[in-house]
């Protein structure tokens, strides 16, 4: 599972596809204050990406993929 | 095609792809006459939505590009948003035509020329402009602003100032770091191309993840997400809808952008960056090498980051101490040498490329990697990560001895680079709902089928040897036992040959559909290039023939088809004055006849005039005065098939070159048929060609002549009759016959053929006659007598006997024996 929901912190592995999206959605709206941790992430689709940004998430570790970072942190940063 | 063979899944969507553009442009053409007919657009759309699906297998976006804007044009037909309009037809079969060369470049090269896709870009948008309410306006302005796009692109020596920085945002959005780098780019002259990447609200849908499209851009320096306006609330937010735009920096050239983006080319849009726009406009820090790297912020790096880097330059410096020396060393080097200019180029140090290319022609030259080891030291001391790494990067050496730690990332690496493109394939997978159901059919070498035909007519021939054996069982070794059963075995064999060698023919069957079908789209686009209005009436499509037949009707029935268009149908306004209808009709229909395949072509046109024929032929010398006296209009109106023959006072492009209708015959004699012209002045013309159905098979009377047997084509065959030798009249030196009322010339088959005897007559004094048609007239053969009709294989004789025109070929007897098959149009 690329998406691991814990109590109130949603953990991403490796490449989190689409599919991921509606449930993701689902329940940051129930969790305002959850956090996300990206640290195991490679890759994230679109539509989770912009799922966090109208979320605002914040965000409890940044991609250990640099180059992954370097996208979403001017992204996400925002939602700190 | 090319040698090697090409992919059988590709081979396949080819030839269903021609199969699905055949019936698109059919019913297209059904459409015209039946706009309303919702089966047909249903079809169509079936077929239209098929075929996009198929080409989304492969990467052939700009075939399906077109498919996908005729799909939605059809799928607004389909609910009634748009009616059917000539221009609608004519778009899309213009689409379907593009898409078929397409096909057929594809058949050739295997690959699309990424040229094609503005073509094909043209060609989706006229389509989208006939949909109402679309965006024609939007796809219009994308398109100019590409083109702008483009036009700044070829012009960017000439540093359109002025219009470059209206078009790029600020370049202050881009980090300081990023643009030093691009700025060098700039100054060696390499490209540098400023990507603005719009996805299209529905393109998760075409499975694209344009995040990852972004990351994996070509030549990508810097990018960023962008959203054009506030995201909606949680509660509003649409997953499947994207939002985020991405703007990227990428120093690939504009030929690797533009494959890259070939399956996107209206939702980016691609500018040529010139010097100007890096330059700050107060001119400070204009030169990386002014002001020195390091007093420009760096980005932050990571621990992680550093620890990747170091164990990246550690995996560099073990391949640079490799002392094996494969053939690829030099391409190895090289290869160390890009990591390390990258790995320089985003840790800011972006002067350091010039060392490694200097150390990098050592290397290559002296064959000793000391001047890129050297470098490597030296960077390894300076970087700023390289303190902060060593101790956990030590750590790690530790752990795992030897060089398998830095094996190990880069094996993880390539598997991550791997699960990337295989989430790829699946993505592409996804859209195929409508994915390849195994085959109906076989597609089978027709080489194959032909060694099977020959293989089994062998078998006939060879069985049909038993009952010969039998009657040497009984009448030379005497045991009727033996005889009776090998009868028995041979009526066995005998019946599963019989089957074998229908199978066989039903293989080769055709349909004459597939001939048929391309008349539509011919008398459409004929008649509206004459400006006459034709109505296409087709019957009999699914008459069957042999394979062979059907092909070599093709090219005769096309000849036929555009002399009735050109000559034969009048104008709309000469067919209501002569009180006809204002559209023509042009019928073509096919029928079995017994044995035979007989297919009508008429028109209801102006017909032939035989006067007009007969003083035509005579000017061209084809008949000379005492013929134009003597000959019958039926006679004068099948000149029309003499060689050099043409009738139309202007040669036009579609007709009238005199090599129509001579043409036709002889196509159609080749293959043992037939062909008659009935028409009537002001009532139309009609041609009837009659075909075998089977080349295969040929029925042939056997007839003996001085104790020889000779073969008799059944074709040419009227009837056996047996004539008293008094009956037998000699006007001047030919002897002639009364049969029925009918004066019919009579000729011995032995002089025909050389052989000095006389026909011989039975016990009543009546000697055989075959009656037979040798074109238009009838003659006797008198020949010893009659056997039975057979069917054979005829083979053609080759070799010393092929200048034999006496013979038309050779086949083998059941007995072993050969039987000579007479052309009959030769000897008489």
């Amino acid at each position: 599972m690329p998406t691991e929901f814990k109590k109130n912190r949603a953990v991403f592995h490796d490449e989190v596809s689409i599919e991921e999206a509606e449930a993701l959605l689902e329940w940051l709206q129930t969790r305002p204050t959850a956090k996300a941790d990206l640290s195991a992430c490679n890759h994230i689709h679109t539509a989770n990406l912009q799922v966090l940004m109208a979320a605002k998430t914040g965000i409890s570790a940044w991609p250990g993929n640099a180059e992954l970072r370097a996208w979403l942190e001017p992204a996400l940063k925002s939602g700190e | 095609m090319s040698s090697p063979p090409m992919n059988p899944l590709l081979e396949q969507f080819l030839s269903e792809a021609r199969d699905f553009l055949e019936t698109a442009a059919r019913n297209l053409m059904q459409l015209e006459d039946a706009p309303s007919d919702e089966g047909i657009v249903n079809e169509l759309f079936r077929c239209v939505h098929t075929l996009k699906g198929n080409s989304g297998l492969f990467t052939f976006p700009e075939m399906t590009r077109v498919l996908h804007a005729g799909e939605d044009l059809l799928g607004m037909v389909r609910s009634g948003q748009v009616g059917y309009s000539r221009e609608l037809a004519d778009r899309l079969l213009e689409a379907m035509d593009f898409v078929g060369m397409l096909c057929s470049e594809i058949e050739a090269t295997e690959r699309i020329d990424a040229s094609r896709a503005a073509e094909s870009q043209q060609m989706a948008d006229a389509l989208r402009k006939l949909m109402p309410g679309s965006v024609p306006g939007g796809a219009e302005a994308r398109t100019s602003a590409r083109d702008a796009g483009s036009l700044t692109a070829t012009n960017n020596t000439a540093l359109a100032e002025d219009v470059q920085p209206a078009q790029l945002p600020k370049f202050g959005i881009i980090p300081e770091s990023v643009r030093a780098a691009a700025l060098e780019q700039c100054r060696q002259g390499d490209p540098l191309h400023w990507i603005a990447y719009r996805p299209q609200r529905e393109c998760f849908f075409h499975g694209d993840d344009p995040l990852n499209s972004a990351r994996q851009t070509p030549g990508l320096m810097w990018g960023r997400v962008v959203v054009p306006g506030p995201l909606p609330a949680l509660a509003e937010l649409d997953t499947y809808s994207c939002l985020l735009q991405f703007d990227l920096l990428s120093n690939a050239p504009r030929e690797e952008l533009d494959q890259y983006y070939r399956y996107l080319p209206d939702q980016v849009e691609i500018t040529a960056v010139a010097l100007p726009w890096l330059v700050d406009e107060q001119g400070k820090c204009d030169d990386p090498h002014d002001a020195p790297a390091a007093a420009r912020p760096l980005p932050p790096i990571s621990d992680e980051e550093g620890a990747a880097l170091e164990r990246i330059l550690r995996a560099q410096r073990q391949i640079l101490l490799l002392d094996d020396r494969p053939a690829w060393r030099a391409g190895r080097v090289r290869a160390v040498a890009e990591v390390l200019a990258n790995l320089s180029q985003a840790t800011g140090d972006s002067a350091a490329r010039a060392d490694i290319q200097l150390s990098l022609a050592d290397a290559l030259s002296s064959g000793h990697n000391t001047l890129l080891l050297t470098w490597l030291d030296a960077r390894g001391n300076k970087s700023p990560a390289s303190e902060r790494s060593r101790e956990s990067a030590a750590g790690e050496e530790a752990a795992a001895p030897g060089n398998e730690g830095s094996a190990e990332t880069s094996r993880d690496a390539g598997s991550g680079a791997g699960a990337a493109v295989t989430d790829d394939g699946v993505k592409f997978g996804r859209r195929a709902e409508d994915s390849l159901t195994g085959p109906r059919s076989l597609k089978v070498d027709q080489a194959k089928v032909d060694r099977l035909m020959n293989l089994i007519g062998e078998l006939v021939v060879s069985k049909n040897a038993l009952p010969y054996l039998a009657e040497r069982a009984e009448s030379q070794f005497g045991v009727r036992e033996l005889s009776r059963e090998i009868k028995g075995q041979y009526s066995v064999i005998n019946r599963i040959a019989d089957e074998m060698q229908d199978a066989i023919m039903q293989v080769r069957m055709m349909a004459v559909s597939i001939v048929f079908q391309r008349f539509p789209r011919l008398v459409r686009d004929l008649s509206r290039k004459l400006g006459k209005e034709v109505q296409l009436v087709l019957e009999g499509e699914q008459t069957e023939a042999d394979k062979n037949i059907i092909e070599s009707l093709a090219d005769p029935l096309i000849h036929i088809v555009r002399n009735s268009l050109d000559h034969g149908l009048e104008t709309p306004e000469v067919r209501l004055a002569a009180g006809k209808p204002a559209t023509g009709k042009l019928t073509i229909r096919a029928a079995q006849e017994a044995d035979r395949v007989v297919i009508e072509i008429s028109d209801d046109g102006k017909g032939i005039d035989p006067a007009v024929i007969k003083r035509k032929a005579y000017e061209k010398g084809i008949i000379d005065e005492a013929m134009l006296e003597r000959i019958s209009d039926q006679e004068a109106i099948n000149l029309i098939f003499a060689a050099g023959f043409s009738t139309a006072e202007v040669i036009s492009d579609l007709s009238g070159r005199g090599v129509g209708m001579d043409v036709v015959r002889s196509a159609v004699d080749k293959i043992n048929g037939s062909v008659v012209l009935e028409s009537k002045v002001g009532r139309g013309t009609t041609i009837r060609i009659s075909l075998p159905l089977s080349m295969a098979v040929t029925q042939v009377m056997v007839v003996e002549s001085d104790r020889q047997l000779f073969g008799v084509p059944m074709d040419h065959v009227v009837e056996t009759v047996r004539i008293a030798r008094s009956a037998i009249r000699t006007i001047k030196q030919s002897q002639t016959a009364v049969l029925r009322g009918r004066i019919v010339p009579l000729k011995s088959l032995n002089s025909l053929l050389g052989i000095p005897a006389v026909p011989l007559a039975n016990s009543d004094d009546e000697l055989a006659v075959l009656l037979v048609q040798a074109g238009s007239a009838e003659l006797g053969l008198l020949v010893d007598g009659f056997e039975e009709a057979i069917g054979v294989i005829q083979k053609p004789l080759n070799g010393l006997l092929s200048g034999l025109t006496a013979y038309s070929g050779s086949a083998l007897m059941g007995n072993g024996s050969v039987l000579m098959i007479l052309n009959i149009r030769e000897i008489v």
